[in-house]
């Protein structure tokens, strides 16, 4: 199989590595120096870029108006911990996400396939259906979806909001999976039909096993939605136990009033995961991510 | 409802159920909805919700009290659920659409207006007998509860009293050498000393989420006998005494009395002026020194302030608990808000209301009267209190609408960036009203 | 030259194929559509039932709520009940109100600048990150931080940062005697300040389309234009700018989408004030049905914006498939 994909270095991981250790190689003193420079550029950037994020995180490391605590303090984090079920709304949040993340990509990754392969007026016309769907803003659709949930005994349940957010994850998760599998040359199915596969068998066989980047960055798109979603939440999930993390951050919000730092330390809670995915998916970034994958379209 | 969308809402209705037994048919969702619903009540059970009216703990101890009820004969055991703030109308109303919503509950100040509009209430002339009958109806404060009373009935029970007192910070005054305003032209007064020293005179905010702006311009209206509601409930924006009122706080504006920036303020930034010692005097909510974490005693009560014809009223909504027609019960929907009714002491013996008491017996507790504030709240404001109904004596359905609606939002922050007369921001704001409350 | 390959082989994948034919090496489009039709049925049930379960989400899920909607902008009644049938009443209500206007035009001027600011921003950074730069990926994930924060969080921050005359950015201002700027009190500023915490939010998303784009495109390309005598300029609209082109149009698409109907970004940082300078067209939708409780004209609003969105889309749309077919 690598030998094949190295045969199209385009739709791989090849060549986006060589060509920096290529221009390492020819670094003179004034690349050197650059370097530098753009280092402070960039370190500029990036702390004027953070300086709301900085506050987030400074509020939720000062001590409460009933704190004897001085300077900064953990405090706030552990006390979500241990006076509200933060533990318990992680767990919620990461099955939720994940569980999104799964079935909208499984969901979207055939569809995004025969979106890409299949050329017949059906195909294209369901592929701008999609693309029209999403236009409907979310808020409009919370009332009727709650009635028809209620009916299907998934509220206040966990799988009735990840059936919500796979749906409104797999219309754009179905673009750039179609977007992605068009940068797969066919000339892998070819090959693999000729060894007698079916159209579904080099499906799995083939053509997902090439499209790792794809797939991360529509995880990635379908992650971020399900993980920071209170709009949806909020009217289906009502037992604490079941909250999200989203959601639990609502309880910090009483009559004409907010436990800013309760909500404060629960949002840097809420940004960690995130963080810890993209620092270890970091590397695909750079190999043909979410554009890559979208680029090909 | 009328009798005419009876026939549209069992058309929609039968709607839903073929499209629910569509989606039931496919496989994908039939093999996911065997998975459990905790929704679905215990058989019987009163569904109680309740909103975060205060603190954690405050949920916490009102879970208990309606988790200890102990009903009689074939009556329903409760259930508590939380409801959060954000979105609740939606969470409220897709409920109730649904079936699964509530027997009683807590809610928005004209919730149970709105709903009685759309048939949902079930009227509480029966609690209120019981109550008569357990002596609890003679221990109401005067005029709590007349605003519920309609035509058709008791549409809700009031439980506590959101009121809008006048604070102001004691050492700023001295600073600047003044007396808290006993009414408009010394408010006015005031307010320029108090800017000179970098105070704000009538601190005010209408930001995002923020209604104490909206509020004020009420509550300004009502002070001078005016307001946008006559006696029968008619739309009356236009009264001189509504411009009046309005030209005064145009003054106020103009004069940097109130704060140029504060159309966007959120509760927030409001809260920092009062802890800050920026904000000297203002209308606010209840429970400000608990809430900016300052009970140094600095932060005090203000005596209502007379307007330029000698009126004096205060503001306040009657926060209430509401029957819902779909109830398993309704003898027990009764019962368990005649017991809730009689339990509501504890929760101002420890402490974890915001609210007033809407009962005599509870304003003497020592845990409620120890606070000065609050004592001096229940003899000068409670007894000229008026609601967003303002000459009305009853609710309705059209103060929600007044309230969080758009109209009066956009007639504060006109008002409160000063670039507008009284008459034509008043002109805007009735045409407003006009196009969205139904008559 | 990779810089020719790597289009001709994408569009090699997308005329499409079908299993069986002969190769997919014809350049010929309608040559791909009459091949389709020998689509044998076994592919086509394959492709039946590789479809099938994002059809039946699609309809639950994005349907339904849309005919509700459809029902809801034509009747006047409540979120509980249908109300009377009053066909394009709410629509004529709508269109003929100035609100409706305003923030039709604010909210074009918010998608314009949302979008383009945060492409402008995200590609800057995208090419710069490009380079070798120490720690360029601890930049990389640090800077994508905006999109992850939940807007109820990022929003009150700002709000600290700009709201009242003492805080952080209106003291600086004030210090560097430039006055004491009322970031979310004056009409023009607050505008200005939403488009910008937008851009902030936004810039992420952009920063990482770009960068995996640009991550395909072969460097040797860069030194062979170099060595012609290409300036940086030159390289960048004649190399850069179109081997990224497709991923921009789509993510200029997304980016439309995301910003019309973007409700918390404006909701939590201005409501949508001050005097209306905010509000878009979601604010207003989400106004009229859960603050005037006028269920009808506010979906009706979120109607004509999606009709709107759905042309542009289409639009925009058909220009990627005009452009991808080359």
């Amino acid at each position: 199989m690598s030998a094949v994909l190295h045969a199209h270095p385009e739709s791989g991981p090849a060549l986006g590595v060589a060509g920096p250790d290529k221009t390492r190689r020819v670094l003179s003193e004034a690349g050197m120096r650059g370097r530098w420079w753009r280092f402070v550029l960039i370190l500029a950037i990036t702390a004027i870029v953070l300086v709301p994020i900085m506050v987030t995180v400074v509020l939720a490391l000062t001590p409460g108006p009933n704190s004897t605590a001085t300077g900064l303090t953990l405090e706030n984090i552990t006390g979500v911990f241990s006076k509200t079920l933060a533990g318990t709304w992680l767990t919620n949040s990461l099955i939720t996400t994940l569980s999104t993340v799964i079935v909208s990509v499984a969901v979207a990754a055939p569809a995004g396939y025969v979106l890409s392969r299949g050329r017949s007026k059906a195909v294209s016309g369901y592929s701008l259906l999609l693309f029209v769907m999403q236009s409907l803003p979310i808020i409009t659709s919370v009332v009727p979806l709650f009635i028809l949930f209620a009916g299907l005994g998934l509220v206040d349940n966990l799988l009735g909001l990840i059936i919500i957010y796979v749906g409104s994850t797999m219309t754009v998760a179905t673009w750039m999976m179609a977007a992605y599998f068009d940068s797969i040359p066919v000339s892998l199915e070819e090959a693999s039909w000729i060894d007698g596969c079916s159209v579904f068998g080099s499906f799995t066989k083939v053509v997902l096993r090439n499209s790792l980047p794809g797939i991360l960055s529509t995880a990635i798109f379908a992650f971020l939605l399900a993980w920071n979603d209170y709009l949806v939440a909020i009217v289906f999930l009502r037992s604490n136990e079941i909250f999200t993390l989203p959601v639990g951050v609502q309880s910090f919000f009483q009559q004409n009033m907010t436990d800013w730092s309760g909500v404060m330390a629960l949002a840097v809670v809420m940004m960690l995961p995130p963080i810890i995915v993209f620092a270890t998916l970091n590397r695909y970034f750079s190999v043909g991510g979410i554009g890559g994958s979208l680029a090909g379209r | 409802m009328n009798v005419k969308s009876e026939a549209s809402r069992n058309f929609s209705r039968r709607g839903f159920l073929g499209l629910t037994a569509a989606a039931a048919a496919v496989p994908l969702l039939a093999a996911c909805g065997g998975g459990s619903s905790s929704s679905s009540s215990a058989g019987g059970a009163i569904k109680f919700w309740d909103m975060p009216w205060g603190t954690p703990a405050y949920n916490d101890a009102a879970k208990k009290l309606a988790e200890s009820y102990v009903p009689t004969g074939s009556n329903g055991k409760a259930s508590y659920q939380i409801i959060q703030w954000n979105n609740f109308y939606q969470t409220f109303s897709s409920a109730i659409a649904s079936k699964t919503g509530p027997a009683v509950s807590t809610g928005g100040g004209f919730q149970a207006f709105q709903f009685e509009q759309q048939g949902q209430i079930a009227y509480a002339d029966k609690v209120i007998d019981a109550l008569k009958k357990n002596g609890q109806f003679d221990d109401f404060l005067p005029g709590v509860l007349e605003p519920f009373k309609t035509d058709k009935g008791y549409v809700a029970v009031p439980w506590q009293l959101d009121m809008r007192p006048l604070w102001y910070r004691k050492s700023l005054f001295d600073q600047a050498g003044v007396a808290v305003p006993t009414d408009w032209p010394s408010l006015l007064e005031a307010g320029k000393k108090l800017k000179s020293i970098g105070a704000v005179g009538f601190a005010t905010g209408s930001g995002a989420g923020n209604n104490i702006g909206n509020h004020l311009m009420i509550m300004m209206m009502i002070n001078n006998g005016g307001g946008v509601f006559t006696k029968d409930g008619q739309l009356d924006v236009m009264n001189d005494r509504n411009v009046e009122a309005i030209e005064f706080l145009l003054e106020l504006v103009s004069n940097g009395v109130i704060d140029p920036a504060a159309v966007s303020y959120t509760t927030d930034n409001l809260d920092a002026q009062w802890k800050n010692k920026k904000a000297a005097f203002g209308m606010y909510v209840l429970g400000v020194p608990q809430r900016v974490g300052d009970t140094s005693g600095d932060l005090l009560v203000a005596s209502p302030m007379a307007g330029p014809h000698g009126d004096k009223a205060a503001l306040v909504f009657p926060n209430n608990i509401m029957m819902y027609k779909n109830t398993p019960s309704q003898e027990s929907s009764e019962a368990f808000l005649t017991y809730y009714m009689g339990q509501l002491k504890s929760l101002w013996q420890q402490k974890l209301m915001n609210g007033l008491p809407v009962f005599k017996s509870i304003t003497e507790i020592p845990e409620f009267a120890g606070d000065p504030n609050n004592v001096k709240i229940v003899k000068e404001y409670q007894p000229i209190a008026k609601t967003f109904a303002a000459q009305g004596t009853s609710l309705n359905a059209n103060l929600a609408v007044l309230d969080g609606g758009q109209a009066l939002n956009q007639f504060s922050q006109t008002i409160l960036t000063g670039k507008t007369d009284a008459k034509s921001a008043l002109q805007a704001f009735k045409t407003g009203l006009e196009s969205v409350i139904k008559k | 030259m990779s810089s020719t390959t790597a289009p001709s082989g994408l569009a090699r994948a997308r005329r499409g194929l079908a299993p069986g034919g002969p190769g997919g090496g014809s350049r010929n489009r309608t040559d791909g559509l009459n091949r389709k039709s020998k689509l044998s049925g076994q592919t086509r049930r394959t492709f039946f039932w590789l479809l099938l379960p994002s059809i039946v989400l699609l309809v639950l899920i994005n349907g339904y709520p849309l005919i509700y909607a459809g029902v809801q902008a034509t009747h006047d009644g409540s979120l509980i009940d249908t109300g009377n049938f009053v066909g394009v009443d709410n629509f004529a209500t709508v269109l003929s109100s100035p609100a409706f206007w305003k923030a039709a035009q604010f909210t074009l001027w918010f998608t314009i600048v949302g979008v383009f600011g945060s492409w402008l921003v995200g590609l800057g950074l995208a090419l710069l990150l490009r380079t070798k730069i120490p720690a360029g990926g601890t930049f990389k994930v640090l800077l994508l931080l905006p999109w992850v924060v939940p807007i109820v969080v990022s929003s009150t921050a700002w709000n600290w940062l700009v709201a009242t005359p003492d805080s952080l950015i209106p003291s600086i201002f004030r210090n560097l005697g430039l006055g004491t700027p009322l970031f979310l009190a004056d009409p023009h500023l607050a505008a200005v300040m939403v488009m910008v915490f937008k851009v902030w939010v936004s810039f992420p998303f952009m920063m990482m389309m770009i960068s995996a784009a640009l991550a395909s495109v072969d460097t040797t390309v860069y030194e062979a234009a170099s060595m012609d005598g290409a300036s940086k300029w030159q390289q960048f609209t004649q190399i850069t700018l179109p081997m990224i082109a497709r991923s921009t149009y789509i993510s200029w698409i997304l980016m439309t989408i995301f910003c019309v109907n973007d409700f918390p970004t404006i909701y939590l940082l201005t409501g949508g004030g001050p005097v209306d300078a905010t509000t878009s067209l979601v604010v207003l939708a989400y106004r009229s049905v859960f603050q005037d409780f006028q269920t009808g004209p506010g979906v009706a609003i979120a109607f004509l914006m999606t009709l709107t969105l759905v042309v542009v889309s289409v639009f925009l749309y058909r220009q990627i498939r005009k452009s991808s077919v080359e």
